[in-house]
């Protein structure tokens, strides 16, 4: 695994965030090793808390701090987000995540152009040999990468934009209902990607629309509702009856 | 703090081509008021008329977006301008208004509907299409009508001065009109999200095509306004009114992403930089100190435009 | 289907613009004596490459998905300023790097105020243009003076030749240019992002491409290179004249549409943008050979340009985007 940053990293720090004028702080760590799901109804302020957690929003108050071994980097952008370890898998795939009329490589490495440079001139050999380490880890069925990037399966684009997202060897990884308009066969390879990289150490928060994915894949769910966390579910209790009830604010 | 909030919410309502429209207009009658007087209101409309024609005709197809322009609209009125004089009227002698009206209104219709056949059903990026008829038209115009020629019938000479509100009075009534109709709602929809307008069962090829046709008629309209102004025909006129159409359209609020503003916009916009041409002629500077300031002034206007905005868009 | 995706490609689009260019030569060959002759070529050779420098930022800011209507106004002002100011007995090296660091001011300003502010590139270029054409205006009182130094005048001149080669130094410049300008369009960093912001502007950030940079330092590239053109056409014409790059206007944006290029971004290439050049050049030189008025030219190069691209630059319907 090529996780650069994943050996030094100690978590994430969230404290007394406040997402939402109004609404009482979130404090919470996220370890490294650790998928954590943000589950809740429409616009209940989990997008914005994965968003403030990339940089892309700016909180209303408290801070996001990524522990690394010996020093902390407070969270105050989305460039100093990247810079510190932080990656980001955008919702929307078409509005902001492919360059349609780009290839498959350009689009896997738009985020990380300066590593396969020799001499100021990107490296084709290198970018290629790159991209293949993602292609296998990820099972990208792409005939030609070198073709534009609309001539993939959502699925495969999809993967496509995680092998990007990978590349910047974060050390907490972001996603934003990843699987949203994916076909089942290529869930089951995301899940198992996204376990696997647990496995290396790597800490990972996956807002999902599904209860029934977060209940297959996290070990804690944050449920939110009014910007707030009304729930922070984990084990055995965690079950579609008790995310449910806090989605909808009754007691479980 | 309220005053300021309330005095920007009052500019977001009327819009800035309005404000700037009272500043400009209060300034100028400052300047020369005899210039301004009442009497010479008449007068003054008649030398903005082709302008503001032009705006107008700019404007339908900037509203059906995707990239949706017609820079041909100066070298149209141009190529009406011509047309009317040089074949129309001395050559075939005709010089009836209800032969020769229709006759401009019918070239207008035509080039548009090529500019919309090019760029709807063809399908090239609409600036491009445009471009190439601006080439041809102008091309044309030069050929058929190497150097100014006059007169122009008297009926039309005498469309100069008050009488311009005739033709902008039926442009507008017949925008209003179009206003009524269940298309003006579809160029609207197609304008903001074609793929969305597709999806709900908007006809988008013809709902553009159709825009650039209205621009094509308002364009020939125009240009019976520029021969009106010029009493002649002159083949060097016309392409110079294109950008100055855009510009005073983009100031008119008129989104150049389509969807979003209208024809008394692009009036206003056009009003706008007549009066901002108005204030810097009676400085009495060189033209070379006019041009500066008139472009220095465009991209300060676009630029207070795009700020208001943005200050809209945070107060909410 | 298939033969809808002929054409679809980029490349493609290039080999048929070059393919174009050829017809064109050739068409020219046979209906008229002398066209091929080696000084009518040497000539076309030169004015195609002085209006592929133009078009150099043409393309890398059409790529972006943006536009520059400053570029024939910033021709002009580097063709009056260095004329004057060389006139004036500066060094003639000096002169260069005034008038290219004033034009990178430009294009830097039109880049900065229509990214940062989300302003249409199609106004501001205008009304920047249009200030800095009445710059020079009122500071030469519209009559500009000043010549070219005989070095530049010689490495444009038509009858001029590059060592053993019977081209000015102008033609082998180019080429190199060209081929740098290729370089850095594929195979750099910047090319790369250029190509990302012009796809799709909402996605960029994401990918860390800061827009505000880019477009400052795209549309800085694109008034150098208008600068460029603007010294070089002094030695070509050999006095100042304000307006030398009026017909640049729509040329430099024909040329990088014929070439392939969508000016929605995200396409195009600068070799493509050469073949738009040499199709252009062609058929302006068939057209004036064959005796059209310069009318006549300007009306026909209109009809071959909606002609071309719509053999090869259309674009897709609204339903196969969504």
């Amino acid at each position: 695994m090529a996780d650069r940053a994943a050996p030094d990293f100690r978590g994430l720090a969230i404290r007394d965030l406040v997402i939402a004028s109004g609404a009482s702080p979130i404090t919470q760590a996220i370890a490294p090793g650790e998928i954590v799901g943000l589950a809740g109804l429409d616009g209940h302020g989990q997008e914005l808390f994965l968003k403030m957690l990339a940089g892309l929003a700016p909180p209303l108050g408290g801070s996001i701090e990524l522990a690394l071994s010996g020093a902390s980097r407070k969270i105050t952008g989305f460039r100093k987000a990247v810079a510190s370890g932080i990656a980001y898998l955008p919702r929307d795939r078409r509005a902001n995540g492919i360059f349609p009329t780009q290839s498959v490589l350009d689009n896997f490495a738009v985020s990380t152009l300066s590593r396969d440079t020799r001499l100021g001139l990107i490296s084709p050999a290198a970018r290629k040999a790159r991209y293949d380490i993602y292609r296998e880890k990820l099972s990208i069925a792409a005939p030609r990468p070198d073709a534009p990037i609309t001539t993939l399966s959502g699925g495969n684009q999809q993967k496509v934009l995680l092998a990007r997202a990978l590349a910047l060897e974060p050390a907490i990884l972001l996603l934003n209902d990843p699987t949203r308009g994916v076909d089942v066969a290529t869930r089951h390879v995301l899940y198992h990607v996204f376990r696997g990289l647990a496995a290396d150490g790597m800490g990972l928060v996956i807002l999902s629309s599904e209860i029934e994915e977060i209940l297959l894949l996290c070990q804690r769910v944050l449920v939110f509702r009014e910007n707030e966390v009304a729930a922070d579910i984990s084990g055995d209790a965690m079950n579609t009856d008790s995310v449910i009830s806090a989605m909808f604010g009754r007691a479980a | 703090m309220s005053q300021i909030s309330r005095l920007l919410s009052l500019g977001r309502s009327i819009g800035f081509a309005v404000v700037l429209l009272v500043v400009l207009l209060a300034v100028n009658l400052i300047l020369s008021p005899g210039r301004f007087q009442p009497g010479s209101w008449g007068a003054l409309v008649g030398l903005a008329a082709p302008l503001i024609g032009a705006a107008i005709a700019s404007t339908p197809v900037i509203l059906a977006g995707r990239g949706g322009i017609d820079i041909s609209v100066g070298p149209l009125m141009g190529f009406v301008n011509a047309m009317v004089i040089q074949v129309l009227f001395l050559k075939a002698g005709i010089s009836s208004p209800l032969l020769l009206v229709p006759a401009a209104l019918l070239i207008g219709a035509l080039i548009g509907a090529a500019n919309g056949f090019l760029a709807t059903i063809v399908r090239i990026q609409p600036i491009v299409a445009t471009l190439g008829t601006y080439l041809i038209l102008t091309g044309v115009t030069l050929t058929i009508l190497p150097a100014p020629i006059g007169p122009a019938p008297v009926w039309l000479k005498a469309l100069a001065g008050p009488w311009s509100m005739l033709p902008l009075a039926l442009m507008f009534i017949a925008w209003w009109l179009v206003r009524r109709t269940p298309y003006y709602d579809q160029l609207m929809a197609v304008g903001s999200d074609d793929r969305a307008a597709y999806t709900a069962g908007v006809d988008v090829t013809r709902v553009r095509f159709i825009a650039y046709v209205m621009t094509g008629i308002f364009g020939g309209c125009a240009g019976l306004m520029l021969t009106a102004l010029i009493g002649s025909a002159d083949p060097n006129i016309g392409p110079t009114y294109t950008l100055i159409a855009i510009a005073a359209v983009a100031l008119g609020g008129v989104s150049l992403a389509g969807g979003r503003g209208g024809v008394a916009g692009a009036a206003i916009g056009a009003i706008d930089i007549f009066l901002l041409q108005s204030v810097l002629t009676t400085f009495n500077v060189s033209t070379f100190v006019l041009q500066i300031a008139y472009g220095a002034i465009l991209v300060l206007a676009v630029m207070l435009t795009a700020l208001q905005e943005r200050l809209a868009m945070r107060g909410r | 289907m298939a033969g809808q995706n002929l054409f679809a490609t980029t490349n493609a689009r290039v080999v048929g613009a070059f393919c174009v260019a050829a017809l064109l030569h050739l068409a020219g060959t046979v209906l008229i004596p002398g066209y091929s002759a080696p000084f009518a070529i040497r000539a076309m050779l030169v004015l195609a490459s002085l209006l592929a420098v133009a078009s150099i930022g043409q393309t890398l800011v059409v790529i972006m998905g943006g536009i520059d209507l400053s570029i024939p106004f910033v021709i002009g002002f580097a063709n009056v300023v260095a004329a004057q100011v060389y006139g004036d007995g500066w060094n003639f090296f000096l002169v260069c790097s005034l008038v290219g660091v004033l034009a990178i001011l430009i294009g830097g300003l039109n880049g900065l105020i229509a990214r940062s502010l989300d302003i249409q590139p199609l106004i501001v270029t205008l009304g920047i243009g249009m200030v800095v054409q009445g710059l020079v205006l009122l500071w030469t009182a519209g009559f500009p003076s000043g010549s070219a130094p005989q070095a530049v005048s010689s490495f444009v001149s038509i009858g001029g030749s590059a060592g053993p080669l019977p081209v000015p130094w102008l033609v082998p410049s180019l080429v190199v240019l060209a081929a740098l300008v290729v370089l850095v369009l594929e195979r750099t960093p910047y090319g790369r992002r250029l190509y990302a912001l012009g796809s799709n502007p909402g996605a960029a950030p994401l990918a860390l491409i800061d827009p505000v940079r880019m477009w400052v330092i795209t549309y800085a590239a694109s008034a150098f290179f208008a600068a460029v053109a603007g010294v070089l056409l002094l030695g070509f014409t050999g006095s100042a004249y304000g307006d030398v790059g009026q017909p640049y206007l729509f040329q430099t944006i024909a040329a990088v549409v014929v070439g392939g290029a969508a000016l929605v971004g995200g396409r195009g290439s600068y070799l493509g943008t050469i073949a738009g050049v040499l199709v252009l050049t062609e058929i302006n030189t068939l057209l004036i050979g064959l005796g059209f008025q310069p009318s006549a030219v300007q009306a026909a190069l209109g009809l071959i340009i909606v002609l071309l691209v719509s053999l090869y630059g259309r674009e897709r319907h609204v339903s196969t985007t969504i």
